[in-house]
């Protein structure tokens, strides 16, 4: 087999003759891309073929049937960007639900991590718990809020009912004003155990001499936390709130299981309006379109996030 | 990211072994405000507690009561668990069916992951050829690129190679998004490792397959289950590929059988919540009994990536 055709080989070829050499080199590469083979064969064939076939798509009004797929230019993404108010109402949600998924698993995070890092018994139970349900499908945690929230039996109104609440007890997906939000607490409850358990393992890397040195000098509690933890923590901090940023665009499950957009467009973001314009309308073209705006959004964050963090790294 | 967490960490204090003791627990006179706080410390914790853990106790309760129970008492504790409902959930939810579809697309999803990323990562660390870099920057690129950008087109080309409704179609693309990801975590491993290794074990006369074999995967055993679990994770957990790509009934993995199950029997309360909790227990058991690994892989994942 080529594997053991020239054993040795490595040790020859410094020898310096030209002959060896060349086929050194040689072998080399054989060997580098049959290593490579599997990996490049799969990649390509799903993820790159594809994607250059988005593009391609993007440009075409295709309905996913029609033999001929009608080149219109850039029509699709001036609508996309400019005359679709759907498009616009989805890319609102999406920044909604990233500036309400930054802040509250972060602050529950934050208070969480803290409490257990200043000497908590029972850590590992604890950060077990508050961990699982990012173990869990999205889906499962959709439909198990689906049914906390039912208007009728589900537990949240029961619970106000029960306390004594009712004028709070409200079917909270179906209506436009509570509809978001809900569906954005539910995220936020699936995410802060993750953003806890990050924050814990950065707070393992604060130093303690300046803690230390803080509270000599006078810091409180607070001052000690503000001045000497955080800044400290910032790498970590960039590392989760660009993760809710690009988790945020990229939205679907949750909201595509509980509410599929609705009531009307008020829960609409833009992976779901994706999916119906491809898959449910077959505006392939356009929903192409709306996919690699979404994409180009998602690079943009990356590279600033990629920037962001060099830049913290040298400092 | 997580080399140079190690590097600021010289005492190797990461983890769950150390425990810092409250800043001022060392004095002899009760300080009533620190009490206070310790106390308030664990109320906090145990409200988030209760918090994350509600709505699954809240499905295992309703998952073992009598609909006249759920109905009248939602939040008591079920009298009698009827353990029935969850086999009654089991057969009308063919839930053994999806169990097993789940396990055959995440198989060989986290087989191929871990042949293709650990070839692969092992060629771009330590064999120099020609292109190289390029070839690391083109797999890093998938990283970034959300399902969202092929999804469309695959479709179509999933259904002109006749793949579409079979489980390859669960299958190959799913290890594809997968490898980007496993590259870039096994690449960095076995940069890590000392080319020495290399050299001694081809002067012992092994071939460059045979090195990798018997020298390179025993050695990145913990980089591989740190991938293994990322990617059975991912796989398990998918939603919208086999959304899109497996829409026969006989094809759905747990996700797509549960959320069909549920739009079937919406008004069935106690059977929805039965056929969650037959999904959710196993999962939560599993997870449970290996919360570091889960927990270390997870994060690792998302602080490497």
């Amino acid at each position: 087999m080529w594997t053991s055709s020239l054993p040795g080989a490595r040790n020859l070829q410094s020898s310096g003759r030209p002959n060896l050499k060349w086929r050194g080199y040689l072998r080399r590469h054989l060997t580098a891309l049959l290593f490579l083979a599997p990996a490049l064969i799969i990649y390509i064939t799903f993820v790159a073929y594809p994607l250059i076939g988005s593009i391609g798509l993007s440009f075409t009004s295709w309905d996913g049937v029609n033999p001929v797929r009608e080149w219109v230019g850039l029509q699709n993404y001036t609508r996309a960007l400019s005359a679709d108010d759907i498009m616009q109402q989805a890319l609102l949600h999406n920044l909604i639900w990233i500036v309400l998924e930054t802040i509250i698993p972060l602050s529950i995070g934050l208070l969480l991590a803290t409490v257990l890092w200043d000497g908590a018994r029972g850590r590992t139970a604890f950060r077990t718990v508050f961990f699982m349900p990012y173990v869990l499908a999205t889906v499962i945690i959709a439909i198990i809020f689906g049914l906390i929230y039912n208007p009728l039996y589900g537990a949240l109104n029961q619970f106000l009912r029960a306390i004594g609440l009712d004028m709070l007890a409200q079917g909270w997906l179906g209506q436009p004003n509570t509809a978001l939000l809900a569906l954005i607490m539910v995220a936020a409850w699936a995410g802060y155990g993750f953003h806890m358990t990050i924050l814990l393992a950065g707070l393992q890397n604060v130093d303690m001499d300046l803690f230390d040195a803080a509270k000599i000098d006078g810091a409180n509690a607070w001052q000690r936390f503000i001045y000497v933890t955080i800044p400290q923590l910032s790498h970590v901090i960039t590392l989760l709130v660009s993760l809710s940023l690009i988790g945020g665009f990229k939205v679907f499950d949750l909201v595509y299981v509980m509410t599929a957009g609705g009531p009307g467009y008020h829960t609409e973001v833009v992976a779901t309006y994706i999916f119906k314009q491809s898959f449910q309308q077959n505006f392939v073209g356009y929903g192409t379109a709306l996919s690699i705006v979404l994409t180009v959004i998602i690079l943009l964050v990356s590279v600033l996030f990629i920037r962001l963090r060099e830049r913290g790294g040298e400092t | 990211m997580r080399a140079k967490a190690a590097q600021r960490d010289p005492a190797g204090t990461t983890g769950d072994s150390i425990l810092r003791t409250a800043p001022a627990s060392g004095f002899a006179t009760p300080n009533y405000g620190l009490i206070l706080r310790g106390t308030g410390k664990y109320i906090l914790l145990l409200f988030f507690a209760i918090i994350s853990l509600m709505p699954f106790v809240w499905i295992v309760g309703i998952a073992l009561k009598t609909k006249k129970e759920f109905y009248d008492s939602p939040f008591s504790l079920p009298a009698a668990p009827q353990w029935q409902n969850l086999a009654t959930a089991w057969d009308i939810g063919h839930f053994g069916e999806f169990f097993l579809n789940s396990v055959i697309i995440t198989l060989p999803t986290v087989v191929g992951v871990l042949i293709c990323c650990s070839l692969g990562g092992y060629a771009l660390a330590k064999i120099d050829f020609v292109g190289r870099n390029i070839l690391f920057y083109f797999f890093l690129a998938g990283i970034i690129i959300p399902f969202q950008a092929i999804m469309i087109p695959l479709y179509y080309q999933l259904r002109d190679l006749g793949l579409l409704t079979t489980y390859l179609a669960g299958v190959l693309p799913m290890i594809a998004l997968g490898i980007p990801f496993g590259i870039f975590l096994m690449r960095a491993f076995f940069m890590s490792l000392p080319i020495e290794l290399i050299d001694a074990a081809k002067i012992d006369g092994c071939g460059d397959f045979g090195v990798f074999w018997h020298i390179m995967v025993p050695l990145a055993k913990p980089a591989l289950s740190t991938l293994g679990i990322v990617q059975f994770i991912a796989s398990w957990n998918a939603f919208l590929l086999p959304l899109l790509y497996l829409q026969k009934q006989s094809l759905r993995p747990l996700t797509l059988g549960l959320l069909y199950f549920q739009t079937r029997y919406e008004s069935d309360y106690t059977l929805i919540a039965a056929g969650i909790t037959i999904i959710i227990l196993p999962m939560i058991l599993v997870y449970v009994l290996f919360q570091r690994q889960f927990i270390e892989g997870l994060t690792s994942g998302a602080l490497k990536g």
